[in-house]
């Protein structure tokens, strides 16, 4: 039971307040950038990866939803589709990731990185789902472009995660 | 009420924020006339203004990266790997040399296609002006095919610009920022071309599929559309010119959704995921640009001068005609040709008479002249026996009545 713990028991990390405008601003821009670089094998989505990232370690749901809908906002507006899809995708994966956070050690680097493949799973589905159902938008999608994405989700967060964690505030 | 909030503030606010980005939706989708739901193609004000945000926040670090990578790339490319550029430069003078040649003699046809187009009313449109642009970021998104150039309203750039390289179209200008424009390529689902497949001139929309592939949609099942077929703009759409190139039929499947239709699969010719430079078109009109005119210019002036060459080689070949004599009198028919009349006073020349015969002497082959020299050749009937060919006579100069023309007596 080392995983479980309680809210009360469980720490929350601190950056420098710089930390939270820079990262998700180096992410979006090159979430932007690298594709240009890596053409069509571009499967993964920096931008979530940052919000999984400070909603698991700051561990705070509100926190979490607001991070998570400025990134998909800006994502969104960097596309041509309609601003919100993203940006709704995102606020469920931070809210829920700050929600899993306070209830889970997730110091743990293994836990981390399949949570964070399944949120990127879920957030494929909600962006579809959106698409589909809530906009009745005709679009083609295929489920394992989505399954990749996630993979590479979770190799690039393999390196990111410990990178970051060595900017956290300690006492 | 208080504790409401307070207890349920997690809530509350992942509530809050999910209800304002469903309205902000709900504002920038709209039903068609035919029930069918589509995102506006020019944005609402508000959406416009996040956009521009975005854009302003993310295109500086982007040009930045760009610039620093170019830097990096064209120190290389213009310092340091420069060799085999002289022999480059020489292929490429070489073949612009053919191309000017070919273009000029294709400017013929293409002139005479502009009387016929002008009698039948139809004004054909030139890309009249360019402009250059970098690619410097993409949406980031693997369902939103498009980039960004580091040129925009400033530079001149409006909305529906079709954006082409040296090998085929790319795509159109989507939106316009001050010093951005985004640029919709044409393997998203959303975008659309004309196209005409060029042998076959089926005509078809070009669009993408989830994979970001091009293929042609709203074809019939047609056999005679094979890979490899060169696939055209039509020019119908008002955005691309026609007669740019697209790419080629990669392959052809059947349409899942119609039974009678195909979907024709495309590979481009411009590497849509690896574009650096693009050429804007910026201005089309109904005449050629200055710039072409010069080159067409330039391209008649080397015609002239091949022209000319070969005139002078024509020239300089009958005069030394008129000094030699010929074998053939193009001037007499075939019955009366020098090389034919007997009464040719030319005496013919004949090797000089073996001082001391042997076996090797003409004439003195006893059992090629028999046709002995294999059993079988004495079996075989008259039309199946081998033609032998014996050298002339050795004559006398004098005798000029009927000269022996090496090869051309049969042995009797």
């Amino acid at each position: 039971m080392a995983v479980l713990g309680s809210t009360i028991h469980l720490e929350r990390r601190r950056y420098a307040k710089i930390l939270y405008v820079i990262v998700p601003l180096a992410a979006l821009v090159l979430q932007a950038w690298l594709p240009r670089v890596v053409g069509q094998y571009a499967w993964f989505d920096l931008p979530l990866i940052v919000t999984v990232y400070f909603a698991l370690g700051r561990r705070s749901p509100v926190q979490g939803t607001i991070m998570g809908a400025i990134m998909g906002i800006f994502e969104d507006a960097l596309t041509h589709r309609p601003i919100g899809i993203n940006g709704i995708a995102k606020t469920v994966v931070g809210f829920l990731a700050a929600s899993v956070g306070v209830r889970i050690a997730v110091e743990n680097q293994a836990i981390r990185l399949f949570l964070n493949f399944l949120l990127s799973l879920l957030s494929s589905a909600i962006v579809v789902f959106i698409y589909h159902f809530l906009l009745g938008l005709d679009l083609k999608w295929r489920w394992f472009t989505e399954v990749y994405s996630a993979i590479g989700n979770s190799l690039v967060a393999m390196v990111l995660f410990p990178v970051l964690d060595r900017l956290q505030v300690r006492d | 009420m208080e504790s409401f909030f307070s207890r349920y503030r997690n809530l509350v606010v992942l509530l809050a924020i999910l209800m304002v980005q469903i309205i902000g939706l709900a504002v920038q989708v709209r039903r068609t006339s035919d029930g069918r739901s589509t995102a506006d193609t020019r944005d609402p004000a508000s959406v416009r203004l996040i956009r521009l945000w975005a854009v302003g926040l993310v295109s500086p670090p982007e040009k930045a990266a760009h610039s620093t990578k170019m830097g990096i790339v064209g120190m290389w490319q213009n310092y340091i790997d420069l060799r085999h550029v002289r022999e480059q430069n020489a292929q490429l003078q070489e073949q612009l040399d053919r191309l000017r040649l070919a273009q000029a003699s294709l400017l013929e046809d293409a002139r005479q296609g502009q009387r016929l187009q002008a009698l039948l009313d139809f004004q054909h449109r030139y890309i009249y002006s360019t402009l250059a642009a970098q690619a410097i970021g993409s949406s980031g998104n693997l369902q939103s095919h498009l980039f960004y150039l580091d040129k925009g309203s400033n530079s001149g750039l409006k909305p529906d610009m079709a954006v082409i390289t040296a090998e085929g179209i790319v795509g159109k200008v989507r939106d316009v920022f001050s010093s951005t424009a985004q640029v919709l390529m044409i393997n998203d689902q959303t975008s659309g071309a004309g196209v005409i497949l060029e042998s076959t001139r089926i005509r078809g929309i070009l669009t993408g599929n989830a994979s970001g592939q091009l293929e042609i949609v709203g074809i019939l099942a047609d056999e005679r559309i094979k890979p490899g077929e060169r696939v055209l703009t039509a020019g119908g759409d008002l955005i691309y010119p026609r007669g740019l190139p697209v790419g080629e039929v990669d392959k052809v499947v059947r349409d899942p959704d119609r039974d009678a239709f195909i979907i024709v699969m495309v590979k481009p010719y411009a590497h849509l995921d690896r574009l650096d430079e693009v050429l804007v078109i910026t201005d089309i009109q109904t005449r050629l640009s200055p710039k072409d005119q010069q080159d067409i210019a330039t391209s008649e002036a080397v015609k002239g001068e091949e022209a000319q060459a070969i005139k002078d080689q024509l020239k300089a070949s009958e005069i030394m005609a008129e000094h030699l004599p010929g074998l053939i009198d193009p001037a007499l028919p075939p019955e009366q040709q020098p090389l034919l009349d007997n009464s040719n006073p030319t005496p013919v020349a004949h090797p000089p008479q073996a001082l001391h015969p042997d076996r090797f002497t003409p004439g003195s082959n006893d059992a090629a002249k028999a046709g002995t020299s294999t059993g079988e050749s004495q079996s075989q009937p008259d039309s199946l026996k081998p033609v032998v060919k014996a050298p002339a006579k050795p004559q006398p100069k004098s005798d000029t009545t009927a000269p022996a023309v090496p090869g051309t007596q049969k042995d009797q």
